[in-house]
This record gives structure tokens, C-alpha cells and sequence, in this order.
């Protein structure tokens, strides 16, 4: 513990004092791709980023593969850091914003290496940023009839629990709070490089956000039926995940507020 | 032989064996000291037995025996709870440990090759 926040808390103060020395138009982004054995899938998410989005540093967390995922991810160009061994995707997205906090990015965005995701659409998630209309944006789904994959019936029935739970705690109305493709600014990548929930983090991470008083706003997106391997979430287990994600979220709500926005 | 002698041995022989480990460094301060004060408690019970069943009267326990599994299993739930924290903690760190050490990795390698092109 001490050994993180000693550090990050260290950077944090330095970020202050850099001043808008950059244009606002010039800004430097950071897409995080987390993969778990996803070789098949990564290169092609890589090379699709790198096609899409010009500008774009692609960082590929490869949170302890044992297939060739992080030689993939270099050859299709990315840079890659390999965790020495899995820690979960919300631990992996973390490397993700204290990589982007070290080197100065102005905006993440978090894309699955799965192929799930769409990057045509990375724009129009970092928007809302860029304009500086919020700190976290939310690829949603069911924002608007968009089409594309949309779950199976088991998974949105968990999803919309979700929708409800979280509005009610919080009063923040999202209506895809499972997605993982996201945008974060400087402020949230500050917040998220020191403290990002484990395990199921997106439900979570929009509760934190809120309590740090951060602006959420969604922007719907297309996505796709994942391509090779199964989903980190499979079909049996979405009970499991709705009654640990819920826990999490009670807890989060009694727990003392260490993070400060 | 005495059932009181078995027990004070046994404690002894915990009390001991924890003082062993210490000193042989297999256990640190930090966590031999809620050990140590078990297993003192358990020598000063097998010592002064009458005050352990007047404790178990004054509580109400029929037995005496009842009464010593409940402190038992009072002091266990605490030991595991306080091993679960320390875990918890572990981990924490373990996680925080590999994220800086795959960064600083990844970096050391993008400076190698920096070097290289110079």
C-alpha cells in the first residue's frame, strides 16, 4: 500500500503545476486494451485502432496470458506490458491509468482486446472529453436502437438490475453500466491509477466516480459478438456475478472514502 | 496420570514452540505476539484451573469443558479474522507490486531500444 500511494500521491502533486501548455485541440490519448489469453482476437483489435484512430498510443495489458496474446499485440503494433501474473481485469485496467498517468495522457479510453469493440466509435467516445463535458463516458449498447450485439436475454436481465441498483444509490441513471468501452480524462485517470475496484470493476468504477463527483455521460455504440475464446464472464456464472458485483457496490457505499477527486 | 499436568505440559510446550519460532526467525514479532498471548493464557488457566471453572460458573456454563471449547472458539474466529487481514494486505501489495514491476519492465525495454537505435 504504502509503497503505491506513496508514489502516485508524489505525481499527483506534480500534476498541477504543468499549466495548459498544450493546445486544447492537441491531445495526447491513450487507448488501454486489457487481454487474458486472447491471442486470435488482440492483433486484429490492435491493427483496427491503428486504422481508426490516428494519434492513438495503443497500451495492450496482457494480464498474464500463457498463449502468445503480448507477441501478437507487439507485432500488430502495440506496446505491450505483461503483469507477471493474472490479477484480474480490473487490477490490469489500473496498470492501464498509471501507465497514462506517468507519461501525461490527457484521455484513456478503455477498449477489449476481445474484439467486442468497435473502434470506428473511439472518437465519438472520447467527444464528450474532449469538450470537456465529462470525466468518465460510457459506450452504451441500449442508449439508442442501434442494432449489433446486444447480449443474451440472462445478461441483460443482470444488466438492467444493474441500471436500477445504481440509480438508486446514487442517482446516476447509465443504462449500460457492464460495458467496458470507455473514456476517462485526467482527473478520473488520476483517480483510477491510485484506486480502481478488482475483480467486476465497470458497475463499481461508476459508483466511484460519482462519489468523487465526476461527470458521467453515455454515448451509444455499437458492439460486436466477441470473436475466438469465451467471454471472462461466462454463461453460468452471471448469477455469481450479479450477487458479488451487488455486495461490492452495498460495501462501497459504507466504506470510508480514501480517494479524493 | 493427571489431566491438569497434560494440559499445562501441552501449553507449555505451545508457549515454547512459539518462542522457538521467534527466535529461529520462521516468525516475526508482529505476528507471534497474538500467539504468545494464547498460549500465556492457556499455561495460566492450566495453572489456576479453579479460577477457569469459577469463570465458567460465574457465566453459567453447566461444564466447565463447554466453557473452555466457547473461549476456544472465541480465540480462533479472532486468529483467522486477524489472518485474513494480514492476507488481504498481502495481497494488496503482491497486486501493486507486479503492476509496477510489468511497467518499469516494459519501460527498461523501450529505453534498451532507444539505446540500441542510438
Amino acid at each position: 500500500m504504502y509503497f503505491g500511494r506513496a508514489y502516485f500521491s508524489e505525481k499527483m502533486l506534480g500534476q498541477g503545476n504543468e499549466g495548459p501548455s498544450l493546445s486544447p485541440a492537441v491531445k495526447k490519448i491513450l487507448a488501454i486494451v486489457p487481454a487474458f489469453n486472447e491471442c486470435g482476437n488482440i492483433g486484429r483489435t490492435v491493427e483496427e485502432i491503428l486504422k481508426t484512430a490516428h494519434g492513438v498510443d495503443i497500451l495492450v495489458i496482457d494480464d498474464g496470458s500463457w498463449d502468445s496474446t503480448a507477441e501478437e499485440a507487439r507485432q500488430a503494433g502495440g506496446m505491450v506490458v505483461s503483469l507477471p501474473f493474472n490479477l484480474g481485469i480490473g487490477a490490469a485496467v489500473q496498470t492501464g491509468f498509471q501507465y497514462a498517468q506517468r507519461h501525461h495522457y490527457d484521455i484513456a479510453v478503455q477498449i477489449d482486446g476481445d474484439g467486442q469493440h468497435d473502434a470506428s466509435f473511439l472518437d465519438k467516445i472520447v467527444g464528450p472529453i474532449r469538450r470537456d463535458e465529462a470525466d468518465l463516458v460510457v459506450g452504451s449498447r441500449f442508449l439508442e436502437k442501434t442494432g449489433g450485439f446486444q447480449s443474451s436475454f440472462g445478461r441483460r436481465v443482470g444488466i438492467n438490475f444493474f441500471v436500477h441498483l445504481i440509480n438508486a444509490l446514487t442517482g446516476v441513471k447509465v443504462s449500460d453500466p457492464t460495458s467496458g468501452f470507455r473514456a476517462y480524462n485526467k482527473k478520473m485517470i488520476a483517480l483510477f491509477s491510485e484506486y480502481y475496484p478488482h475483480d467486476f470493476p465497470e458497475p463499481e468504477a461508476i459508483v466511484v466516480t460519482q462519489q468523487a463527483a465526476g461527470r458521467i455521460v453515455e454515448v451509444p455504440v455499437v458492439m460486436r459478438k466477441r470473436g475466438a475464446g469465451s467471454s471472462s464472464i461466462r454463461y453460468f456464472k452471471t448469477l455469481y456475478y450479479m450477487a458479488k458485483v451487488t455486495l461490492a457496490i452495498l460495501l462501497h457505499m459504507i466504506r470510508q472514502r480514501r480517494y479524493e477527486a | 496420570m493427571n489431566i491438569h499436568v497434560v494440559a499445562m505440559v501441552v501449553s507449555v510446550v505451545i508457549f515454547l514452540f512459539v518462542i522457538d519460532l521467534v527466535r529461529r526467525r520462521r516468525l516475526t514479532f508482529k505476528y507471534a505476539i497474538a500467539w504468545l498471548f494464547v498460549s500465556a493464557g492457556a499455561i495460566f488457566f492450566a495453572v489456576f484451573y479453579k479460577l477457569l471453572f469459577a469463570c465458567a460458573a460465574f457465566l453459567g456454563f453447566e461444564l466447565p469443558s463447554n466453557f473452555i471449547f466457547f473461549a476456544l472458539f472465541c480465540v480462533f474466529v479472532f486468529l483467522s479474522l486477524l489472518l485474513t487481514v494480514f492476507l488481504c494486505q498481502q495481497n494488496n501489495r503482491n497486486d501493486i507490486m507486479a503492476q509496477k514491476i510489468a511497467l518499469l519492465e516494459f519501460e527498461l525495454k523501450e529505453l534498451k531500444k532507444k539505446l540500441k537505435v542510438e
